[in-house]
C-alpha cells in the first residue's frame, strides 16, 4: 500500500513535472481555422448568435456532436483527447481546480478540468445555442483530436466529475458561448488559457479586426524614403486597457537603425498612439485584443 | 483521521496529505502553465503606406532682441517645410497654446488641434553673434526627438532658418534636407528677340538673388562645383562658346582650357578636380575630361556622333551621357575613364539632358516624344522609366542635394519666358520657384553645411 501510493505520487509528480516542462504551452493559433466562413453569416445574425462572443458558422460537422449534451462521448471525446495530447491546454484551463487525483482515471485530472466546464456548460446552456458551442470545444482540440482517439477516456466518469464539479469556468461559460469564453478569455481569466480551444485564436471578429487595420492604415503616414528602402516594414507591440486606450507606450519589435529607421518607428508608434481609444473593439473580446502586434509594410505606394 | 494509521501511510505521507501534495503540485503546474501561455496577441499587417503630409506647429520663435527676425525664421522655416510637400504647417490661428514654453509644451493642446510635431524655438544675441536654439517635439509621444543649438553671424539668418528645416526635415522622413542650398540659374529679361542672360545665384526658395555676369555675354549651363565655391558655365563672349569658371566668392573668371572649337556642357566631376565637358570636332562633338590642377585633358568618346551633355555618378565611377550615334539622342552610360557605353533609354522619343542623382539611384533626363516635352527619371541600368511631368518644353532637370526633389525650366512659349519649377522624385507636389525676371538653365547646389 504504503509502496502503491509512493509510487503513485512519484509518477504523478512526474508526469506533472514532464508536462510542465515538455509540453510548452503553444498559443493553438489554428491556422485553419482562419478559413472559418466568417462572412457566411450577416452581421445581424452575428450578433444574434454570438452575445458578444465569437462567431460559429454551423457549417462544422462537429455541431451535432455539440447538440446533445447528455452524449458525454462526443463532447468529451474531443476534450478528452485534447485532454490526453494536449495535457498543456487542459492545465491550462484551470489555474486553480485542484484536482483530486482520481485514481481510477490515470492520466491528469486536469484535462478533466477542462472538460469539466465545457461539458457543464453545454449541459447549462443546450437550448439557447446549441449551434455555438458546436465548433468550438471540438475546433480546438480538433488539431489534437485529429491526432487519435484517446480511449482511456471514460465518459461516465467525467460525469461524475461534471456533477461535483464547481468550476469557475461556469461563469464565463455560462455566457452560451463556451466558445467565446475559450478564446475571449472570460473573466475568471482562466479561459485565456484556453485559447487553445477557440475556434478563432485571435479572438477578435474579422468586422473587428478590419475596422482596427483600417483605422491604423489611416493614421499612418510612412516616411517617403522607407518604401525605396526595400524591405523595410515595422513591427510593433501595443497593449490596450479594457476601455481601449493604451496601456503603455508602444514598442518597436523591429530592430534596426540610422535617420530612416528612426522616422519610420516614430511615424508607427504616433499612428499607434493617435489610434487610440480603440473603441471599434468589443469589451467581452478583451482578452484577445489586449495585445497587438502590427507590420506596418509600406510596400511601393508609388 | 486522528492517528496516522501505519497501513495507509508512508510516515508522514498518508493518504489526505498524498492527496494535498498532488493537489498542489497540479495546481502549481497549472499555474505555471497558466503564467507561461500568454494570450496570443492580435496580428495585424498594414499596408501599403500613405505618404502623407506630416502636420507640424510652428509658433513664432521667441527672440530676445530682434522679435522680426525670430517671426521671419519661422516663416523660412514653415515655407520650406510646406514646400517639400511632406509637411503642412497648422493654421497658426488655431493654435490653443498660444506661446509655449520652450522646454515644456502643452502637449495636450497641441493634440487637439492634430499638430503631430510642434517646433518651438528661441533666439538672442550672444556676443555679436544671433544665437538660435529649437526643440522639435513629437506631439503624440510627448518628448521631444530634436534639438540643437546654432549660432552665427546676425546677417546669416535666413542660413539658420535653413538649417533648422533640414534638421526637421531629416529627423521626421529620415532623408537629408535640402535647404540650405543654392541655385544657379540663368536669369533672362528683355524682349523675346533680344533678351538677356545673365548667370545668377539664390537661396533654394528664391531669396537673396544674386547677379554674377553683366549680360553681355551670352551664358549658358551653369554648373556648382559639389566642394568649393565655384560656378562652370558656357559663355558666347568673343568668338565661339567657351567653358569657363567662375569664382562666385572674389567672382574672378577663367577659362578651362583653350581648346579649338566648342567646348560646351561643362560639369564638375564629384570630387571638384575635374570638369567634363563636350568638345565639337567638326560635325562631331566628343566627351572630354579635363583635370583643373594639371590641366590634362583625356578623351572619353571617339565616335562619329554628337556626344554631350556628361554628368558623372556621385561615386565618380561612371558617366552617363546623350548621344545620338544610334540615330536619335539617347542615354549611355560607360565608365569615368571612357570605354564601352551601354545605351539605357529605349522609349519612344528622344532621351537628352540626362543628370545622376547624388544619391545614385536615378538618373533623371528630358523626354521629348509626339511633340511634349517631359521631365522623367529611370534607375541607372535603364528600367523603372517614370515620367515626373509634361508639358510644352519642360527642360534641364537638376536634382536637389538629397536626390527626393528635381527643378527644371518650363519654356510656355509665346511671348512669355521660362520659369524654375520643382516636382517630387514621386511626381507629386509641382511647385514654381520664384524669380525676379524669367529663368532657364537651373543647377542645384550641395548642401552648403
Amino acid at each position: 500500500m504504503r509502496t502503491g501510493l509512493t509510487i503513485s505520487c512519484a509518477g504523478h509528480a512526474a508526469v506533472l513535472l514532464w508536462s510542465v516542462l515538455a509540453l510548452v504551452a503553444q498559443p493553438y493559433h489554428a491556422e485553419s481555422i482562419k478559413g472559418l466562413p466568417v462572412d457566411l453569416i450577416s452581421a445581424t445574425e452575428f450578433s444574434q448568435m454570438t452575445d458578444g462572443a465569437k462567431n460559429a458558422p454551423p457549417t462544422e460537422h462537429p455541431k451535432p456532436v455539440a447538440d446533445k449534451v447528455a452524449e458525454a462521448v462526443p463532447v468529451d471525446d474531443p476534450t478528452a483527447k485534447l485532454a490526453k495530447k494536449e495535457i498543456k491546454a487542459a492545465t491550462d484551463a484551470l489555474v486553480h481546480e485542484p484536482k483530486p487525483p482520481e485514481p481510477k482515471v490515470k492520466k491528469p485530472p486536469q484535462p478533466q478540468a477542462a472538460t469539466d466546464p465545457i461539458a457543464e456548460a453545454l449541459k447549462k446552456d443546450e437550448k439557447p445555442e446549441p449551434k455555438k458551442p458546436d465548433p468550438k470545444p471540438p475546433t480546438p482540440p480538433k488539431k489534437p483530436a485529429q491526432q487519435e482517439p484517446a480511449p482511456q477516456f471514460d465518459p461516465r466518469s467525467v460525469r461524475a466529475l461534471l456533477d461535483k464539479r464547481d468550476s469557475q469556468r461556469v461563469a464565463s461559460a455560462a455566457g452560451n458561448e463556451i466558445n467565446s469564453t475559450a478564446s475571449q478569455g472570460g473573466p475568471g481569466g482562466a479561459a485565456r488559457s484556453l485559447a487553445g480551444f477557440a475556434g478563432n485564436p485571435d479572438g477578435l471578429t474579422d468586422v473587428e479586426k478590419a475596422a482596427l487595420r483600417a483605422k491604423l492604415h489611416s493614421l499612418w503616414s510612412a516616411p517617403a524614403g522607407m518604401s525605396e528602402h526595400k524591405g523595410m516594414t515595422i513591427d510593433v507591440q501595443f497593449e490596450l486597457n479594457p476601455d481601449g486606450t493604451l496601456s503603455g507606450p508602444p514598442t518597436v519589435l523591429t530592430r534596426g537603425d540610422g535617420p530612416l529607421f528612426m522616422a519610420a518607428s516614430d511615424s508607427v508608434k504616433r499612428a499607434v498612439i493617435r489610434g487610440a481609444p480603440y473603441t471599434m473593439l468589443r469589451p467581452e473580446h478583451y482578452e484577445a485584443w489586449r495585445v497587438v502586434q502590427a507590420t506596418f509594410d509600406p510596400s511601393d505606394p508609388l | 483521521m486522528t492517528q496516522r494509521n501505519s497501513t495507509s501511510s508512508i510516515g508522514w505521507l498518508d493518504r489526505r496529505h498524498a492527496l494535498l501534495l498532488g493537489a498542489g503540485a497540479a495546481a502549481s503546474a497549472l499555474a505555471g502553465r497558466a503564467a507561461r501561455s500568454a494570450t496570443a496577441p492580435t496580428r495585424l499587417e498594414i499596408t501599403p503606406g500613405n505618404i502623407q503630409p506630416i502636420p507640424i506647429a510652428l509658433p513664432d520663435f521667441v527672440a530676445s532682441g530682434e522679435a522680426e527676425t525670430a517671426h521671419d525664421v519661422t516663416q523660412i522655416i514653415a515655407a520650406n517645410l510646406q514646400r517639400s510637400g511632406l509637411f503642412v504647417p497648422v493654421d497658426p490661428a488655431a493654435y490653443i497654446e498660444r506661446n509655449p514654453n520652450f522646454d515644456y509644451p502643452r502637449f495636450p493642446d497641441w493634440r487637439q488641434i492634430n499638430a503631430q510635431a510642434l517646433v518651438t524655438g528661441r533666439l538672442s544675441p550672444d556676443a555679436g553673434r544671433l544665437k538660435a536654439e529649437f526643440r522639435l517635439w513629437d506631439v503624440f509621444a510627448g518628448q521631444a526627438i530634436a534639438g540643437q543649438s546654432l549660432s552665427t553671424s546676425p546677417e546669416n539668418w535666413r542660413r539658420i532658418a535653413h538649417i533648422i528645416s533640414d534638421l526637421i526635415y531629416a529627423r521626421l522622413t529620415g532623408d537629408k534636407g535640402y535647404f540650405d542650398s543654392r541655385i544657379v540659374f540663368v536669369d533672362e529679361s528683355g524682349p523675346k528677340d533680344r533678351r538677356v542672360k545673365r548667370l545668377a545665384i539664390m537661396d533654394q526658395d528664391g531669396a537673396q538673388v544674386r547677379y554674377l555676369t553683366r549680360g553681355d555675354d551670352l551664358v549658358l549651363t551653369p554648373r556648382f562645383s559639389p566642394t568649393t565655391q565655384q560656378i562652370t558655365y558656357m559663355s558666347y563672349g568673343q568668338g565661339e562658346p567657351r567653358v569657363l569658371l567662375l569664382n562666385i566668392e572674389n567672382g574672378q573668371r577663367e577659362i578651362v582650357g583653350n581648346f579649338p572649337g566648342m567646348s560646351f556642357a561643362p560639369r564638375f566631376s564629384p570630387e571638384g578636380q575635374r570638369v567634363v565637358m563636350s568638345l565639337q570636332q567638326g560635325a562631331n562633338a566628343n566627351l572630354y575630361v579635363m583635370d583643373l590642377r594639371s590641366k590634362a585633358t583625356t578623351r572619353l568618346t571617339d565616335t562619329a556622333a554628337i556626344d554631350t551633355a556628361p554628368s558623372y555618378s556621385p561615386d565618380g565611377a561612371r558617366i552617363c551621357f546623350e548621344s545620338d550615334r544610334g540615330g536619335h539622342p539617347q542615354i549611355y552610360v560607360m565608365g569615368a575613364g571612357g570605354g564601352v557605353a551601354q545605351r539605357i533609354s529605349f522609349g519612344d522619343g528622344i532621351y537628352s539632358t540626362p543628370v545622376w542623382s547624388p544619391r545614385g539611384d536615378y538618373i533623371a533626363f528630358t523626354k521629348q516624344s509626339a511633340g511634349k516635352f517631359a521631365i522623367g527619371i529611370m534607375q541607372p541600368d535603364g528600367s523603372g522609366e517614370r515620367l515626373l511631368t509634361e508639358g510644352f518644353h519642360n527642360e534641364g532637370p537638376t536634382w536637389s542635394p538629397n536626390g527626393r526633389v528635381i527643378m527644371f525650366f518650363r519654356d510656355p512659349g509665346g511671348n512669355a519666358g521660362p520659369g524654375l519649377f520643382t516636382v517630387d522624385v514621386t511626381g507629386r507636389n509641382e511647385q514654381r520657384t520664384p524669380t525676379p525676371s524669367f529663368a532657364s538653365d537651373p543647377a542645384w547646389s550641395p548642401l552648403l553645411s
